[in-house]
């Protein structure tokens, strides 16, 4: 049973620091745009999959009672990157399976208005028995970067890398964020650069943290046939996995990383984490275009690792080879990433995916790009082709 | 002295049993009374054999720093005043791993392979927390 679902249209805001903008204002234009792209009219709109609701964004049941919409499928994931693929691919599953025939995947975030990432307001940090990242406050061990570093201490002991070997991921996605005319970090970085940094949560350094930004950003999915009648070229979702989870998965670790109650060992992907190639009857050697979120530097490393792109303790030396920038061999995140571009969640990412494929990415198409992987460092993953 | 809004654990019934242990500077994680493993986090069943049949049994407070981070950055105004200060993570001799501060470091300190005890710390007149230190000869 395969999937039967393209993205139809795009909308995404401009980037940045809106305080006075709420996140239903946002969201909207988003969608706009994304119904403007598409050719399609609001009316159409039966499906709603909505990734970061309140606070950070806007719930699903308030979006489409303000808009005026008539919802037979909806959907509201999680914040975090890890439902990104998830809310698509839910999209995807819906139109291919008849419950809704157009979708808008909507996520609006509003970082401005909520101070920190981390600390006393984090309802998630303060989970009883652990956040979501491993924190835990009473230790002041908190935000999604306290996590991220401790996975990445003890990945460097283990393959013997360091945060010089960070620099490159940084520098390389720069690369990307100086051709895209949307990008907020548009001037060169270098390894000194990135070296220099201060340091968030040690290890990881103010460059290998992402930005934080206001905007929205809305993709339309529909069935194929659907889609062909739209005015730009359909992007097709091929296949789709989910986010893995157990024991042996820490939010920002790879497995075998031992961190939190994951054990230790060399963890190359297995069948399980290369679902999505098989129901696509396709391969690594056949992916033109890599996008993952990247909301700390070694979270590309992890991802990289998780989908097979090189072995595990690897991937510092793949990056630092060239492969992830302009004219490599797996150019990644190409608008630049969380870490240049700003924070959509990746559904930036998404985005600019979808503009690549089409051949509209200007001056910072890949040439001949014809298949892209979004995948994690959490194990989903979603294949698209032209 | 107390810390200005120090965040403190919170003691839902999963982990009540787990804080008044500790109140009583005891180290007690939940032991299969069907495989003896030790587990953590807490869980009404074990994740190994999946036996409902558990008690809290003491461990013996000692492990090792497999992995640390040093916050640089002010998330807490308790925290605020002791910038830069560790989180490590110690693998307990009985297996599970937990997450807490290391006191008493030494220079260099955490570090990877770091032996360590745990010590008590109370932090307010109802809370008082594991923490680790350096194991030393005496």
């Amino acid at each position: 049973m395969q999937l039967d679902a393209s993205i139809a249209g795009i909308g995404m805001t401009e980037m940045g620091r809106f305080p006075k903008r709420s996140n239903l204002d946002l969201a909207t234009e988003a969608f706009v745009l994304a119904l403007e792209d598409s050719g399609l009219d609001r009316a159409d709109v039966d499906g709603l999959s909505t990734n970061i609701g309140h606070p950070l964004g806007v719930d699903y049941d308030q979006f489409a009672e303000a808009l005026g919409l008539d919802i037979r499928y909806a959907l509201q994931t999680w914040t975090h990157g890890r439902f990104v693929g998830t809310a698509l691919h839910a999209a995807a599953l819906a139109v291919s399976t008849g419950m809704a025939d157009c979708v808008a995947c909507v996520c609006a975030l509003g970082f401005t208005k909520l101070g920190q990432v981390g600390g006393p307001e984090d309802a998630e940090g303060s989970r009883p028995g652990g956040g979501s990242h491993g924190e835990r406050p009473e230790f002041g061990m908190t935000a999604p970067a306290g996590g991220a570093a401790l996975a990445t201490t003890r990945y460097f002991h283990r393959f013997g890398a360091g945060s010089e070997d960070l620099a490159h991921v940084a520098v390389a996605l720069r690369e990307h964020a100086l051709r895209n005319p949307r990008a907020l970090r548009r001037t060169p970085l270098t390894v000194a650069e990135h070296q220099a940094s201060r340091y968030v949560v040690e290890p990881l350094r103010l460059f290998d943290c992402c930005q934080v930004t206001d905007g929205g950003a809305c993709l339309i999915v529909t069935r194929a046939d659907r889609a062909r009648s739209c005015p730009r070229p359909q992007v097709r979702i091929l296949s789709a996995q989910g986010i893995r989870s157990g024991r042996e998965e820490f939010i920002f670790s790879p497995r075998g990383n031992g961190i939190g109650q994951q054990g230790d060992f060399a963890a190359p992907p297995t069948g399980k984490d290369l679902t999505a190639f098989r129901l696509a009857g396709l391969d690594r050697g056949d992916i033109d275009l890599f996008y993952t979120y990247d909301a700390f530097s070694p979270l590309v490393w992890f991802a990289l690792e998780r989908f097979g792109f090189c072995g595990p303790g690897e991937a510092p030396a793949f990056v630092h080879d060239g492969n992830i920038g302009p004219g490599g061999r797996l150019p990644t995140n190409t608008n630049g990433g969380l870490l240049s571009e700003g924070h959509l969640s990746g559904w930036n990412h998404l985005a600019e995916l979808v503009r690549q494929l089409r051949g509209e990415a200007g001056e910072g198409q890949i040439p001949d790009a014809e298949v892209a992987l979004w995948g994690t460092a959490f194990g989903d993953a979603v294949l698209f082709a032209r | 002295m107390s810390d200005p809004a120090r965040p403190l654990p919170v003691p839902t019934p999963d982990y009540r049993p787990f804080w008044d242990f500790v109140r009583a500077h005891e180290l007690r994680l939940q032991h299969c009374a069907a495989c003896g493993r030790f587990r953590y986090p807490v869980s009404p069943r074990c994740h190994g054999c999946f036996s409902a049949e558990w008690s809290w049994q003491p461990v013996s407070g000692r492990g090792t720093v497999t992995s640390w981070v040093v916050f640089h950055r002010s998330y807490y105004a308790a925290f605020a005043g002791r910038i830069p200060y560790g989180v490590v993570q110690v693998e307990l001799e009985e297996g599970p791993r937990l997450v807490a501060n290391l006191l008493d470091a030494g220079p260099g300190e955490p570090a990877i392979g770091l032996a360590v005890d745990v010590v008590y710390e109370q932090v307010s007149d109802e809370v008082t927390l594991y923490q680790f230190r350096p194991a030393r000869a005496d």
